[in-house]
């Protein structure tokens, strides 16, 4: 066999990681949790948002992690204490945890480092852009399944405003100020939670990273809208996620590392931030997100 | 039954790739980058002893930055395709097509131009243009036909399609920032036909020619609709030998 084989093989079981990773949960969950202990950005695609100071107020629109709660699978309602995430697999998710970690420091990063050496960062936002654009489909039906009509309309304005105008969706016009239309990052984790099904208890895939057992089924779902599912052949599949999470990860460089640095436990934080997050989408549906691009950015940033 | 196998090259029959849009850039005042999706219906005559009309349906997009309201570059990319009006019509009562026109569907092309504008006054400017088009692919089509009573195939193929177009406009922006412009245009294109075989009575297969457009002037003219949300509406109209017209729908960041 190849002596490359098993490289290629390990970045592109990384990449497919990426696909639950690269997760806005994730991102936003991390950034929830270093923004408790510090002042960092985290994010990792096109919609940051910015860290909050410890003690400062949040936009309007915008609650404190701390306003959820969710203890086992039963999801309370807003004002609890801090959100909470049973962890019964604790010793298991911390050794995944470290595998996650070691993986990300010893293969994604290099990886990503080299092609952000190679590669402007106009064309990689540029990609990621298009890779957004592509999977529409998890975002408009997961919408629908919510009964989120407005977000289904909106995501679908986006898809054909980005392909028609932003080039097949390498530029986002539709994130501009003048058209507006933000994008929803609905999944069907996310559906699962509308509908009542609780997150259960917490879990760290390997590779995939962290996880519920209901955002795992949301997961798979979400496997079957995306179009890459139905391209090619499986290799293709992982060749073509695994350059989505090597560009996406080029984009993102450092905020993992600050969320490390931030953390006093860094697993605990990342449970944490992953429980509150996700909690908050579920309890945020229909709500419309804020557009990054539209707070006074230049017309060039939206892309 | 007798087949023959002949290749027609047409290389440059005029191939205009969509409007020429407004002289004044379709960026911001202050310049920046524009994206356009647009169709257009081209017609046009070219001859080589015989003429052809010709027809297409083009849909396309476009990416073009501007300098401030002074310079753009644009370029495109799309399919089009192509209808020769009567390229197999016969001449001799021996010989029969089973069809007259020449018809293949949707091929790609690319355009590319530029543009500079200079403002006499708040209302009036003029500016001038060129633009290009060159297909990549290869246009085929086969007809059927007899000859002397037996009967025949041919694959007829048409390649390297490329124009230029060199223009100047006169431009009025009036209120509401509509902005309507016209002016005359001067353009060139050459074809190649090649034949591998002849058939008598069909005046294409007749060994290889170089055809050109037959007119080398036509005018234009169109009007520019500011849309809500960053969109601009373009109508354009070109006339040379035949009409062409078009729409397009530009955003502009």
């Amino acid at each position: 066999m190849n002596a490359l084989t098993y490289p290629v093989l390990l970045l592109a079981l990384v990449a497919v990681g990426g696909v639950h990773m690269s997760d806005p949960a994730l991102a936003r969950a991390q950034s929830v949790a270093a923004s408790q202990v510090r002042s960092v950005v985290v994010a990792s695609d096109s919609e940051q948002i910015p860290a909050q100071p410890a003690g400062t107020a949040v936009p309007s629109g915008v609650k404190n992690a701390d306003d959820y709660e969710e203890t086992n699978d039963l999801e309370k309602g807003e004002g609890g204490a801090k959100a909470e995430i049973a962890d019964p697999l604790e010793p298991f998710n911390r050794a995944m945890y470290h595998f996650n970690d070691k993986l990300y420091f010893w293969v994604l990063k290099p990886v990503a480092r080299g092609y952000a050496k190679v590669v402007p960062e106009s064309a990689r936002v540029g990609v990621g852009n298009l890779f957004t654009n592509v999977s529409f489909p998890i975002r408009f039906v997961n919408c629908l399944l919510q009964a989120n009509f407005t977000g289904a309309v909106s995501e679908l304005g986006r898809f054909v405003v980005n392909t028609i105008w932003g080039m097949g969706g390498l530029l986002d016009p539709a994130s501009s100020r003048d058209i507006d239309l933000v994008k929803r990052n609905e999944d069907f984790g996310q559906t699962l939670g509308v509908y009542g099904v609780g997150q259960g208890f917490f879990i760290t895939w390997p590779i995939l990273g962290p996880s519920s057992p209901r955002d795992t089924v949301g997961f798979v779902g979400d496997l079957f809208l995306h179009p890459f599912t139905y391209v090619g052949s499986t290799e293709l599949w992982l060749g073509v996620r695994a350059y989505d999470r090597v560009n996406d990860t080029s984009l993102s460089i450092g905020d993992y590392e600050s969320l490390k640095e931030a953390a006093i436990d860094p697993y605990v934080a990342i449970r944490d931030a992953y429980a509150q997050y996700r909690l908050k989408k579920v309890k945020e549906r229909g709500v419309e997100p804020e557009n990054p691009g539209s707070a006074g950015s230049s017309s060039l940033k939206g892309y | 039954m007798a087949s023959v196998s002949i290749l027609l090259f047409v290389r440059g029959i005029a191939v205009a790739g969509g409007p020429f849009g407004p002289p004044e850039p379709i960026a911001k005042p202050g310049g920046g980058l524009h994206t356009a999706f647009g169709y257009w219906y081209q017609q046009d005559t070219y001859k080589n002893g015989t003429e052809y009309a010709i027809r297409q349906n083009q849909i396309y997009s476009e990416a073009g930055y501007g300098f401030g309201n002074r310079w753009e570059v644009h370029a495109r990319i799309g399919l089009s395709d192509l209808e020769v009006m009567d390229a197999y019509r016969s001449t001799s009562a021996s010989t029969v097509a089973f069809r007259n026109d020449f018809a293949e569907n949707w091929k790609f092309f690319t355009a590319v131009g530029a543009k500079g504008f200079y403002p006499i006054n708040g209302v009036f400017g003029i500016g001038s243009f060129i633009h290009g088009t060159y297909y990549f692919s290869d246009f085929t089509d086969k007809v059927s036909g007899t000859q002397t009573g037996a009967p025949y195939s041919v694959d007829v193929g048409v390649k390297g399609l490329w124009d230029v177009n060199f223009g100047v406009g006169l431009q009025a922006t009036v209120p509401y920032g509509v902005k309507m412009y016209i002016g005359p245009y001067i353009y060139y294109s050459e074809a190649r036909i090649a034949s591998s075989a002849t058939i008598a009575g069909l005046a294409v297969t007749a060994g290889e020619a170089t055809i050109r457009n037959k007119n080398v002037l036509g005018g234009f003219a169109g009007v520019e609709v500011p849309l809500p949300k960053g969109f601009r509406l373009n109508l354009e109209g070109q006339y040379s030998e035949r009409l062409s017209a078009g729409v397009a729908v530009a955003y502009t960041y």
